[in-house]
């Protein structure tokens, strides 16, 4: 721990020093308050991307489920063929949204429920099996889509949270103990100075008074 | 060289905020809602939680209530408390959270479930830090 020498112990870097420690002070309220809300988004974004997950997992087991039997229905060439010719338009926006100072992707899923019309392949190869495929898959990305987006917010709010607990361990740990010292030994610098002042003056009183 | 960082982050907590708030109704107007923070950066407002605020409005309240809603901390209240400046916007919370009307103050269960309901609509801003 950096120690005050003795050229900077002045009654001026002591209110300095006052000041430093009430502004870290001050700080560490400020980043601890900080800290618990970004723990909030934190713990807030965990529960959304694991209910995402799992509602992702389950409708992609769904799909695959149905392509299963769509092949073994319609066969291979044909769904491979309905796969070629589906329309691959899937709008999604991506905007930005700010959590304490941290700039987040939200994702916005445009692509709604299509027609069988919209959807691109023949109707005359295919069936409601099909339909069914493609609607399936369509609803898993959009929310795969979704996961994305809010699972790298998650990873920018925990960066930022581990930031944010090594600023006020800083602050807890290292400059507000080490300040506090500083402060100490300055106004034990101060009193002995002061201390010999006084028994100075008192000396001089008692030899003035001996004099005359 | 530590001080410069600290007071640095110091004057960095508030820079999310917008600098011009705006009303609900011109959000709902507007083609793509969303506000300018201080630091330059675009804050976008997700269109279903403003017509979630339109339902729990009155009147001409729409164009009273101010987005994003503030959810000011401040380490005076204590450590986990949080306040609702602007009536509107208190009653508004207390919709939300069905609390009692005129309370102001709420804590952090509170604060978790307001930010889960509306995440892009409301903001925290740090008081007493800073200069």
């Amino acid at each position: 721990m950096a120690m005050p020498t003795a050229a900077s112990q002045t009654r001026i870097d002591l209110i300095n020093l006052r000041k430093k420690l009430s502004l870290a002070q001050r700080g560490k309220d400020l980043l601890q308050e900080k800290m618990d809300a970004l723990a909030i988004e934190f713990f807030n974004m965990a529960r959304g991307v694991s209910r995402l997950r799992r509602e992702a997992m389950k409708k992609l087991a769904e799909a695959h489920a149905s392509l299963s039997a769509c092949l073994g229905l319609k066969g291979t060439i044909e769904t491979m063929q309905s796969v070629r010719e589906t329309k691959k338009d899937f709008e999604i926006e991506i905007s930005s949204r700010i959590v304490m100072g941290v700039e987040v992707p939200q994702v916005t899923v445009m692509a709604g429920e299509r027609s069988v019309a919209e959807s691109g392949y023949g109707i005359y190869t295919t069936g409601p099996i099909t339909d069914r495929v493609a609607g399936e898959f369509r609803e898993a990305l959009r929310l795969l889509c979704e996961l994305a987006g809010l699972e790298s917010s998650l990873r920018m709010i925990a960066r930022e949270l581990e930031r944010t607990r090594r600023r006020v361990n800083a602050l807890e740990h290292v400059t507000i103990p080490e300040t506090k010292v500083k402060i100490k030994m300055i106004e034990m610098k101060l009193d002995e100075i002061e201390r010999d002042n006084f028994v100075r003056l008192k000396g001089m009183k008692t030899l003035r008074e001996r004099r005359g | 060289m530590r001080r410069d960082i600290f007071e640095l982050e110091l004057e960095r907590l508030n820079l999310h905020l917008p600098k011009r708030r705006i009303s609900l109704g011109e959000a709902l107007r507007a083609e793509r809602p969303c506000v300018v923070t201080r630091s330059g950066k675009i804050h976008t407002f997700d269109r279903r939680e403003l017509e979630m605020l339109v339902g729990l409005l009155e009147g001409d309240e729409v164009e009273r209530l101010m987005l994003p809603i503030l959810i000011e901390i401040n380490p005076a209240l204590g450590r986990g408390a949080a306040r609702i400046p602007g009536n509107l916007e208190a009653k508004v919370v207390g919709k939300i959270l069905k609390k009692r009307e005129g309370e102001t103050i709420i804590y952090r269960p509170e604060i978790a479930e307001l930010r889960r309901k509306l995440p892009t609509t409301t903001c925290y801003v740090f008081l007493g830090g800073g200069r």
